[in-house]
């Protein structure tokens, strides 16, 4: 999943960056209101998570101007501006959540899940495919019963193919959900990636859920060959 | 409710009706007046041929009742009466309808006396009674030399008054409908016409209610305002002019204590939880713990900047003052702020004329300056030039701390000593908090020194002005 942490303090950005980055999100981060708004143009993220306090342009502003180009990307407002007034002003403009600082990691990780979720229709965290569960929250894939060890990495590979579910997947959306902060990614990664996962999710005897549409990408679905 | 348009309708509607009242009572009473005159002036005109009818000669008295006097005293349904008395009181003549007595009073010819009585059919009258001598007899006149017995006759005549009762009845019914429609017409223009008049009030009433926190931007309208109105309107104007203020002031601070105190607890608070949830990492834990220091000593210069303003508040501040050299001071400050000048490149220039001394705490007085020179050194552009002068103003010194302003407009100048005020809405900076100044001018007022901030052209300037000097009363 491609998140865009939009904050200005330099600690928050570095922390938040670290610990999104480790629960297997990949994060372009950036201090400025107008550089903010500049990526949120540029790419295709699943969560923006907005500071309203910016340099440059501030993040009503921003999140107002998104809305005005029919961006849909979900946006989680984290601030300490903690009045109604400004909650309500923040989700009358656009914002999908709205979080008030100092707040939980496992707040804020549990939310940008949420909005993840939504990004692809799913309400239910465990998504259950033929003999397989992963529940997104737990953040553990189970096949027949057995826990399968994942990396945060495949685990968010295997969580977005999962959310993709009966839809060709192309190398470059994973790329861009999966691997953009890659400083480069080579032309076998996403290959080898979906190789691997394919191989540690699929124990002998049980039928593949991960097919390769030659020229096209992949597609995760139990009922194709 | 105490309303005063409805004060003031039922005043001048109760005034309107009470006028009215007035007015239709004496109206009343004087065509009542006329009316009686008029039906009394008939009557003495009737009474007229009464009297001729009366004669007297030798014989004695005569009422020639055989003539053609009046046919409404020999009517059958409701006829007038009359009876006249001779001097010893015996009756010489009676209308053919009476059988009893009238009352018997009377004045002259010329001023007949007039009454009301119950006349014998039981209904209302109008009683006259003459006294007067009767004329002689043209019929049988008096032989010369006979003296006349000059007899003195009573006559009183009593009439029928229910024409007149009726025209007063009738007259009495006219004024009291018209006066009821008057009243009601008068309560529903005078409630118009108050109403009216007071549109404005109400206006302005309804223009004041609908005035509330949220909304403290809006103004009563004061153009085409009545003049009664308008100082009210005005003074309005200027309370809500000073309460949005207050209002913004407060808001500003609110958000920006939030800022300032949220912020470095989030950064803290997720350096830990993330540090601990992979705790494997041990160059980011190293680098995190750097972070938590650094945050650590920001909050503790806030802190120590909301308890040096909380002292100066609530006048705990220990004031110790002595001798100090000021220029001494000024250069100790400047020496321990020049690394800190100079990684900027800026150039400070010093223009202290003459040693002075003032006689006040020293360390708050240091706290002031380097506060202030801080200021001018964090918020100077690269390369600039900072001017601290030592001046006199009267008997008043005065440390002038000069910087080039790139940012703060007057608009800015009343907010630079709030706390936690910065001109930057982002707040971005971690260096600073917003409480610098604000220390520097508690810490003046405390020293009973005062300090002021003002733009030119291309400066901001702060003055620090301070009257107790080493050889004046202060010391």
């Amino acid at each position: 999943m491609h998140l865009l942490l939009i904050e200005d303090s330099p600690r928050l950005q570095a922390s938040l960056g670290r610990g999104l980055r480790k629960a297997g999100y990949v994060v372009d981060v950036t201090g400025d209101g107008n550089d903010g708004l500049w990526l949120a143009q540029s790419n295709q993220y699943d969560v923006i998570i907005l500071d309203l306090m910016l340099p440059g342009l501030d993040g009503l502003s921003l999140l107002r101007r998104l809305r005005a180009e029919q961006n849909g990307t979900h946006v989680l407002i984290l601030t300490a501006k903690d009045t109604v007034e400004n909650r309500v002003a923040g989700l009358q403009t656009g914002a999908d959540d709205y979080l008030i600082k100092p707040f939980a990691f496992e707040e804020l990780l549990a939310r940008v899940q949420a909005l993840c979720r939504r990004s692809y229709q799913r309400k239910n965290p465990k998504i259950n495919i033929g003999d397989m569960e992963i529940d997104t929250v737990a953040r553990v894939v189970r096949r027949k019963g057995k826990p399968i060890q994942l990396t945060a990495r495949e685990f968010m590979l295997l969580e977005y193919l999962a959310f993709r579910r009966g839809h060709v997947v192309s190398r470059t959306e994973i790329e861009t959900h999966i691997y953009s902060d890659s400083a480069e990614v080579m032309s076998n990664v996403i290959d080898s990636a979906v190789c691997i996962l394919r191989k540690k999710i699929t124990p002998p005897g049980a039928k593949p859920l991960i097919h390769t549409r030659r020229g096209m990408g992949y597609i995760f679905d139990s009922a194709r060959q | 409710m105490n309303s005063i348009q409805r004060r003031l309708t039922v005043a001048l509607a109760g005034l309107c009706c009470i006028l009215w009242f007035g007015g239709s009572v004496t109206a009343y009473l004087a065509m009542r007046s006329g009316l009686v005159r008029e039906f009394d002036r008939a009557r003495v005109t009737d009474m007229d041929s009464l009297v001729n009818m009366t004669e007297q000669n030798e014989a004695g008295l005569k009422f020639d009742s055989t003539g053609e006097y009046m046919p409404a005293f020999r009517r059958e349904e409701r006829p007038d009466y009359f009876q006249l008395w001779e001097s010893d009181g015996s009756v010489l003549y009676r209308s053919p309808a009476l059988e009893g007595d009238l009352p018997k009073d009377a004045g002259t010819l010329t001023s007949p006396k007039f009454w009301n009585v119950i006349l014998p059919d039981g209904l209302k009258g109008r009683a006259v009674g003459v006294r007067f001598i009767p004329k002689d007899d043209e019929d049988m006149p008096r032989r010369p030399g006979t003296p006349l017995a000059a007899q003195e006759v009573v006559l009183v005549a009593c009439f029928h008054r229910d024409e007149l009762d009726q025209r007063l009845r009738y007259l009495g019914m006219v004024l009291l409908l018209v006066g009821a429609g008057i009243a009601v017409a008068a309560v529903v223009a005078v409630g118009l016409i108050v109403r009216r008049g007071l549109r404005p009030l109400s206006a302005l009433a309804a223009r004041t209610a609908a005035i509330d926190a949220s909304s403290l931007q809006l103004r009563l309208p004061t153009k085409e305002l009545s003049a009664e109105l308008l100082p009210i309107a005005n003074r309005l104007n200027d309370l809500l002019a000073r309460l949005e203020g207050s209002f913004t002031r407060e808001r500003r601070f609110s958000a920006d204590v939030a800022h300032e105190l949220r912020t470095p607890i989030a950064e803290l608070r997720a350096l830990a939880e993330i540090g601990l949830k992979w705790p494997e990492d041990r160059q980011s834990t190293h680098s995190a713990l750097q972070d938590a220091l650094a945050i650590a000593l920001q909050m503790e210069s806030i802190s120590t900047g909301l308890m040096a303003l909380a002292r100066c508040e609530g006048n705990l501040l220990v004031v110790s003052r002595e001798r100090v050299a000021v220029h001494a001071l000024i250069r100790d400050v400047l020496r321990s702020l020049r690394i800190k000048a100079h990684e900027k490149q800026l150039e400070v220039a010093v223009d202290l004329p003459e040693p002075a001394c003032w006689f006040t705490d020293r360390t708050a007085l240091r706290s002031i300056i380097s506060n202030l020179v801080t200021n001018a050194i964090d918020y100077s552009p690269p390369q600039s030039l900072i001017r601290v002068r030592l001046g006199k103003n009267g008997d008043v010194q005065e440390l002038a701390i000069s910087n080039p302003n790139l940012h703060v407009t007057s608009e800015d100048v009343p907010f630079l000593f709030d706390r936690f005020w910065r001109k930057d809405p982002a707040r971005s900076s971690q260096l600073h908090s917003g409480l610098g100044l604000a220390v520097a001018k508690a810490y003046a007022q405390s020293l009973g020194m005062k300090l002021r901030a003002e733009l030119n052209h291309t400066e901001i300037i702060f003055t620090l002005s301070n009257a107790s000097l080493c050889n004046g009363n202060g010391s």
